[in-house]
């Protein structure tokens, strides 16, 4: 089944191809590039500790870390790892684990089919033995280390551990020392053979490349996966933080910071539609153009790294800003009075076009590279929107109301947190 | 695709260079100040990009600045400063969107490159000087800078091996200067550093992007038009190509893994193809993660979590780096150093080198897909006073010899070596 999906806005269009084996194929062929950029993934990552099959009866709960352990061990085969393949290639590759995602990738500007075969084949074909999982656990240990030294990994996990009382999100990526210690090989087969299912992964591909060449490749690497689905177990999150302050002490010139408000969470695709428009309120509320800002920059309270984001997923929404700060507690206690001051008096519609328009701004700039069309094409997929335009459509549909309701939802200061990473005293 | 680089003379020493490619969705312009790293006006220059962000004549107010660039599809208008060998490079540049995605058409690239030329050239300068309460925060931002350096471990071991191995040449001099210099600054330095970058900087213009590198020329031909240029070409000071003997350096800090970095020295190069083919010896040696470091020292012996080796074209330094645990240092360093040795034997494949060449060849031929990397790309050429675009460069590695590769290796001399580790009380932790 293969289907055409286009943007009137943009003038431009993708493929979605349904293949035989389960998998969807999602190709954006773009002219004039030079690179291709592949994704093949799987919609699970470290906040799948907990899940069952369709065919299964009970919840199986694993250990943390293990989606980017496995991610880690796929690269291994009996004849030596995919980096040893990819080196006759040329291509650039690599993989990453999310909270929500695994995604193996390469881009390559010469022999694409080759590169691409290697990426279909060693995904799909894992190799575990007791020794080369044990041999896995001193490189992850020292991986874990070097997290473990990051100033601004640790601001942001603690965080999350302060708004999130039992979502696994709360958790590090690639889980602790002692965690994966835990993990065995029958326990990564387990995990592989529930979410590695051609009908829970898709490859997406934008660039220079030829769709037959993928076609070709998908028919003779790709066996028909059982149509299983994969079921998580619910967490039941209350609707408080868990703390509303952690400080952790790190070697650190300023103090670094991440404050956070912990939004109304629907599902995956109501989840995405609602960061996109909370992205235009970060900048309502505290982007460069506005006197928050301002005030904050001119006292010297933020400087140049201040930035929002928005994090989602199937069954949470955090809306974040960080940086550095000397005065973390006073930066959190300005943007909590400067969002209640907009609940109370409504937001400005001139500042709301003039938002509006940056993120239209930015949205569009993303549909000119590569790798990010690549990675929107996966996100919208694995959040069951329509297609990965819809997200520039809301952006330009946007209205006050909206806002306004997700102004509410999404930054209510009853919900917030703040972290902070300074030098011991 | 492959590019011709477009470049005009619009002043004394003053240039417009373009590349166009209708592929892209945005245009990016840059005005790049080049000076000679001088530690006596390192800090004061580094500070004028920052200062000059914050608004000009026709728009003084900083929030204001920020509410057009919002209105401008959140066109990004950023200040840097980067090293480039002996240079400091002083630069401010605007990305947005190109007109042809505006939504009613609105000429975004002419309000770019009007707003970028105002920037640099039409500055407030009330009394003579920056407006005083912004210099105060733009000098606070640059000591926290410099002083924040050491929140990233990596970055930190790699900048102290440099500055141990560099002592008392000019490439040793940090982008931003130190601590003291930043700490010292005056608004009267700041407004000399500024008055000096116009008159005696070169000066780059670079424009990259999908709309008419004409629109954006007009502009700063016109602006720059009125000022009167004092350019005094720089001497060039010789850099080091051998170390004499191997310094070395231990440092403690409250980290959990300890990181080890090793600056070498790559003797004299010649040419371009003498370049190509260090570079292409470095992929091989620890560019890559099928390189001999990253399977030997990591992979083979699971000495490290990283272990990369990266070459300066501006110096001459080779560096390599990793993270190792106190216990493996030792271990980790001979089996750097043994590597090399494999180099200079010419004990690697075939099969090796041609993947190497192959990774460096396709990393070449990606630089025309993003506006940064082609940016980086030529004003790195213009700095070496080449020509040579991205594709050209990667035909050019496909006639490297193994010996070439070989002959490379050996010209490289250990200089310094810097090891950072936790202290003893943690170092308990991670010998799990």
């Amino acid at each position: 089944m293969k289907e055409t999906i286009s943007s009137k806005r943009l003038g431009e269009n993708y493929l979605r191809i349904q293949h035989k084996s389960g998998l969807t194929l999602l190709l954006c062929p773009m002219d004039g590039y030079s690179t291709a950029y592949a994704m093949f993934g799987t919609k699970y990552g470290s906040i799948d500790t907990s899940f069952k099959t369709s065919e299964e009866k009970d919840f199986i709960t694993v250990p943390e870390g293990i989606a980017h352990y496995l991610e880690h061990k796929l690269f291994e085969s009996e004849d030596g790892d995919a980096f040893a393949r990819y080196a006759a290639t040329g291509a650039s590759a690599n993989a990453f684990t999310s909270f929500d995602r695994t995604a193996y990738l390469f881009s390559c500007t010469d022999q694409f089919r080759e590169s691409l075969e290697i990426l279909l084949d060693f995904v799909t074909h894992p190799y575990f033995t007791k020794e080369t999982v044990e041999k896995e656990q001193g490189i992850i240990g020292q991986e874990i280390s070097m997290y473990d030294d990051n100033p601004d990994w640790r601001v942001y996990f603690n965080l999350l551990g302060a708004l999130y009382q039992n979502n696994p999100v709360r958790i590090d990526i690639a889980g602790t020392k002692e965690t994966i210690a835990k993990i065995n090989a029958e326990l990564l087969y387990k995990c592989y053979d529930t979410f590695y299912n051609l009908n829970n992964m898709v490859l997406t591909i934008a660039g220079n490349f030829d769709v037959d060449t993928v076609l070709e490749l998908a028919d003779k690497i790709l066996k028909p996966s059982k149509n299983v689905t994969v079921e998580r177990a619910p967490v039941e999150e209350p609707e408080g933080v868990f703390q509303k302050e952690v400080i952790q002490n790190l070697p650190v010139a300023t103090p670094l910071f991440q404050l956070g408000f912990k939004g109304k969470s629907y599902n995956s695709a109501q989840n995405i539609r609602n960061q996109v428009l909370d992205e235009i309120l970060l900048d309502i509320v505290a982007g460069e153009c506005t006197p928050l800002y301002r005030r904050l920059y001119d006292g010297g309270f933020i400087n140049q790294t201040f930035m929002g984001e928005v994090m989602v997923s199937r069954d949470y929404l955090a809306v974040i800003y960080s940086g550095e700060s000397k005065d973390p507690k006073r930066v959190y206690e300005e943007l909590c009075k400067e969002i209640k001051r907009i609940q109370a008096e409504g937001i400005d519609p001139e500042m709301f076009a003039r938002c509006k328009k940056a993120t239209y701004g930015r949205y569009i700039g993303m549909y000119g590279k590569v790798e990010a069309v690549s990675s929107l094409m996966m996100l919208t997929h694995f959040a069951g929107l329509d297609n990965m335009y819809e997200l520039l459509d809301i952006v330009a549909d946007a209205t006050v109301e909206q806002l306004t309701q997700r102004l509410k939802e999404d930054f209510d200061t009853e919900k917030g947190a703040l972290s902070i990473v300074s030098a011991k005293e | 695709m492959d590019y011709q680089l477009d470049r005009v003379k619009i002043g004394d020493e003053i240039f417009f260079s373009s590349i166009r490619d209708v592929k892209f969705k945005n245009n990016r312009i840059s005005v790049n100040f080049v000076l000679p790293l001088d530690w006596k006006t390192v800090s004061a220059n580094a500070v004028v990009p920052f200062l000059l962000r914050k608004g000009y004549r026709d728009c003084p107010d900083f929030t204001k600045l920020n509410q057009r660039l919002y209105e401008l599809y959140g066109a990004s208008l950023d200040a840097d400063v980067v090293k480039y060998g002996q240079y400091q490079i002083m630069s401010i540049s605007i990305y947005g969107l190109d007109d042809r995605y505006t939504i009613d058409g609105e000429p975004a690239l002419k309000e770019c490159a009007h707003l970028l030329a105002g920037i640099v050239l039409n500055q407030e300068l009330p009394d003579g000087f920056f407006d005083p309460a912004s210099f105060e925060v733009e000098k606070q931002f640059l000591i926290d800078t410099i002083e924040s350096e050491i929140n990233d471990k990596r970055i930190y071991a790699i900048n102290r091996c440099r500055g141990i191995m560099c002592e008392g040449e000019a490439i040793a001099i940090r982008k931003y200067g130190t601590k003291e210099s930043a700490s010292s600054l005056t608004n009267g330095d700041a407004v000399n550093a500024y008055h000096n970058l116009l008159n005696s900087a070169k000066i780059e213009v670079f424009f990259a992007g999908s709309g008419n590198p004409d629109t954006a020329k007009k502009e700063f031909e016109r602006a720059f038009r009125p000022i009167k240029r004092n350019y005094q070409k720089a001497d060039n000071e010789k850099i080091r190509t051998k170390a004499d003997q191997v310094k070395e350096e231990r440092e403690e800090l409250d980290v959990s893994q300890g990181k080890l970095v090793m600056g070498f020295r790559t003797g004299e190069i010649q040419d371009e193809v003498q370049r190509s083919a260090m570079r292409l010896m470095v992929a091989l040696y620890g560019g890559t993660p099928f390189s001999r470091l990253f399977t030997n020292v990591r992979e083979k012996y699971s000495l490290c979590y990283y272990c990369a080796a990266r070459f300066d074209r501006a110096t001459g330094i080779l560096m390599v780096d990793s993270g190792v645990e106190e216990k493996n240092c030792q271990k980790a360093r001979e089996e750097i150093l043994n590597q090399l040795d494999v180099m200079k034997r010419g004990e690697f494949t075939d099969e090796e080198l041609e993947s190497a060449r192959i990774t460096v060849q396709n990393s070449l031929n990606s630089v025309s897909d993003s506006l940064e990397s082609l940016e980086s790309w030529y004003l790195t050429q213009i700095m070496n006073g080449t020509d040579i675009s991205p594709m050209q460069d990667a035909k050019s590695m496909a006639a490297l010899t193994k010996q070439q590769i070989v002959e490379a290796a050996n010209q490289v001399s250990l200089d310094t070596v810097y090891f950072l580790t936790g202290r003893k009380e943690n170092s308990n932790e991670g010998n799990n």
